[in-house]
């Protein structure tokens, strides 16, 4: 499963089971863990297209998230409409992206991933400290983005996000775009050298990811009605899109839809066996796809059919020394 | 006259604070320095010597100016062995899978003590605690804040010396500069990384054990240092170790005037903000003359 036309047919298979999953799966509970699967698979491939196709390793993209859903709470709470809320907030992270990507592009290796956590964090504490602004940690009120059939609603377009993500990676892999990407992530000098404008190229890769990252974040806090800074805008959230993509494989495109169903459906099996210690486990199965699966689950297949691709299938960043 | 007394105050109570950052700082610009990665398990290995002195004092009546030590001693072993068992076999101990590879760690050793001691916060209670030092009639410092900020000091000067004058610390600033033609010299680089992250492990746990009688003792208490430390190895010239040192000091200073004047929670919002600043305008730094 490991060839591009290979990867695609599994990643619809995926989303085809998917569809049929709520004539199976009654219960709310069932249907909120396949719908964090599919949320997090469409989010992880957009992270995938920064992190995994362009090199540029993020830790920030909590910040995306979070604006999505803070900017549908806030603009609805003032009287916008809600659907044009939604565009609004996808635009604030769009800004906010554009802003970060400025900044952070220009640096390699650890103080990229650092400097991108930085804005995350300056953003999630401002939430926690205006709370006449974002309500503070006491919370806002988001609306129900689908007044009828609500769980169900959310489940499918959380399907409706991944396929979106699988449809732009597809494109993005054949693509002059996605080419320029990936000369970006093999070396950054040599492709501008060739002429490739690696810091616009970045940018777009990043407002593209910042956009879908940010519907996400609209629909995860529209189907809790209610969100605190602590639960949209942490690093955890950052960290759990980049370990959905690396775990799969970054830079691959079955690699997110692998990674998420892996981690989604285990960490909800910790949850409910390991009870307190969950956290440990989820930190020991990090510990351990970095150690031994470096290239993620769909990475390691493809390098063992064609073994010279190891540096173009890892995703690896150059420290600049 | 007021307004004078005010402020001094407040920077006085930020040089403590800062003291101990400077100490947390210098342990994080030796592995930075000597590795070139970033640890993301600063702040619970900070959390470790926390406990571990917390233990010592509510087990064995250990007082936290002597079970500092045992922190600082137990922090280098499991810093050693942390290099030696999960970052040394990293296949080219690349910077990103460095950072989740130690986030990793900090959730287990967080999830761990939240098993062993609970969720709870702890406290201890020393006489010292109750004495407050008056310097003039409009300046006064707890006691205990003052002592952990002269063993910080002093810890802060051994190291700084050690890394300086011994051959170890030659060693480490050989791989520093250059890491491929340091095994040239005959130095062995594992050794020496293995002892550096070692040592920059202690350095937190010593300055957790100090801050034990200043502060709540819970499992997520290091989870504030995680990024401040690397706040301050980019202020402070990447991998120098005195320019972290300054570095936390001045944040130390800046934390405490923005608490005074903003309020609290607007101190770690500025750290970032400066973080965001120095890597865009001055990426070698404030106090450093090395660059990366």
């Amino acid at each position: 499963m490991s060839g591009r036309k290979a990867q695609l047919i599994f990643s619809l298979a995926v989303v085809g089971l998917g569809l049929l999953v709520p004539i199976v799966i009654r219960t709310d509970y069932m249907l909120n863990i396949v719908f964090r699967v599919f949320l997090f698979a469409g989010l992880g491939l957009a992270w995938n297209w920064v992190g995994g196709y362009s090199g540029q390793l993020s830790l920030g993209h909590a910040a995306y998230f979070g604006l999505g859903a803070y900017g549908l709470a806030m603009f609805t709470n003032r009287g916008v409409p809600m659907w044009i809320s939604v565009l609004l907030a996808v635009l604030a992270a769009l800004l906010f992206a554009g802003i970060i990507g400025k900044v952070s592009f220009r640096l390699r290796g650890p103080y990229f991933a650092l400097c991108t956590i930085a804005f995350a964090e300056v953003l999630r504490l401002t939430a926690k400290n205006l709370p006449n602004v974002t309500g503070g940690d006491v919370g806002i009120q988001v609306p129900l983005l689908f007044p009828h059939a609500t769980q169900l609603s959310f489940y499918y377009s959380a399907v409706l996000l991944t396929v979106l993500g699988i449809g732009i990676t597809y494109w993005l892999e054949k693509s002059k775009f996605g080419y320029y990407l990936m000369a970006i992530r093999e070396d950054e000098d040599t492709a501008l050298s060739v002429g490739v404008n690696t810091a616009n190229q970045k940018l777009y890769a990043l407002l593209l990811s910042a956009a879908i990252t940010a519907l996400g974040g609209a629909l995860y806090g529209s189907l809790f009605l209610y969100i605190v800074p602590d639960q949209v805008l942490p690093l955890e959230i950052s960290t759990e899109l980049a370990i959905v993509a690396m775990l799969g494989g970054a830079g691959t495109l079955a690699g997110p839809i692998v990674g998420a169903l892996i981690l989604e459906t285990a960490s909800e099996v910790f949850k409910n066996f390991f009870k307190e210690a969950n956290m440990l486990i989820y930190g020991v199965l990090i510990i351990v796809v970095v150690l031994f699966l470096p290239g993620g689950i769909v990475g390691t297949l493809k390098l063992k059919e064609t073994p010279q691709k190891l540096d173009s299938e890892s995703g690896r960043v150059t420290v600049d020394e | 006259m007021e307004w004078v007394y005010g402020n001094l105050q407040v920077i006085l109570d930020g040089l403590m604070t800062g003291a101990l950052y400077a100490l947390i700082g210098m342990g994080m610009a030796l592995i930075f320095g000597v590795m070139r990665i970033v640890n993301f398990a600063h702040g619970a290995f900070l959390m470790m010597g926390m406990y571990v002195t917390f233990v010592l004092y509510d087990r064995l009546h250990l007082s936290p100016y002597i079970g500092f030590l045992v922190a600082g001693g137990l922090l280098f072993v499991f810093g050693f062995l942390t290099y030696l068992l999960v970052l040394r076999p990293l296949p080219g101990q690349e910077s990103f899978m460095v950072i989740l590879v130690t986030m990793g760690l900090s959730l287990i050793l967080v999830d761990a003590s939240q098993l062993i001691f609970g969720a709870d916060y702890h406290q201890i209670n020393i006489p010292l605690q109750s004495t407050n030092i008056h310097l003039g009639p409009h300046i006064a410092m707890n006691a205990p804040w003052l002592v952990s900020f002269g063993i910080a000091i002093a810890m802060g000067s051994a190291m700084y010396w050690f890394v300086m004058h011994t051959m170890f610390g030659r060693a480490a600033r050989a791989v520093a500069q250059n890491r491929y033609s340091a095994p040239l010299m005959g130095i062995n680089v594992n050794r020496v990384q293995a002892m550096a992250f070692g040592m920059g492990a202690a350095a937190a746990g010593i300055a957790g054990a100090l801050l034990l009688p200043l502060l709540y003792v819970f499992p997520e208490v290091g989870n504030q240092y995680r990024l401040k430390s690397f706040v301050m190895v980019v202020l402070g010239g990447m991998g120098s170790i005195q320019g972290a040192a300054m570095a936390g000091l001045v944040l130390g200073v800046v934390e405490s005037l923005t608490s005074y004047y903003w309020g609290n929670e607007w101190a770690p919002v500025v750290d970032f903000v400066i973080f965001i600043l120095v890597l865009s305008f001055r990426p070698s730094g404030i106090f450093g003359s090395q660059r990366a």
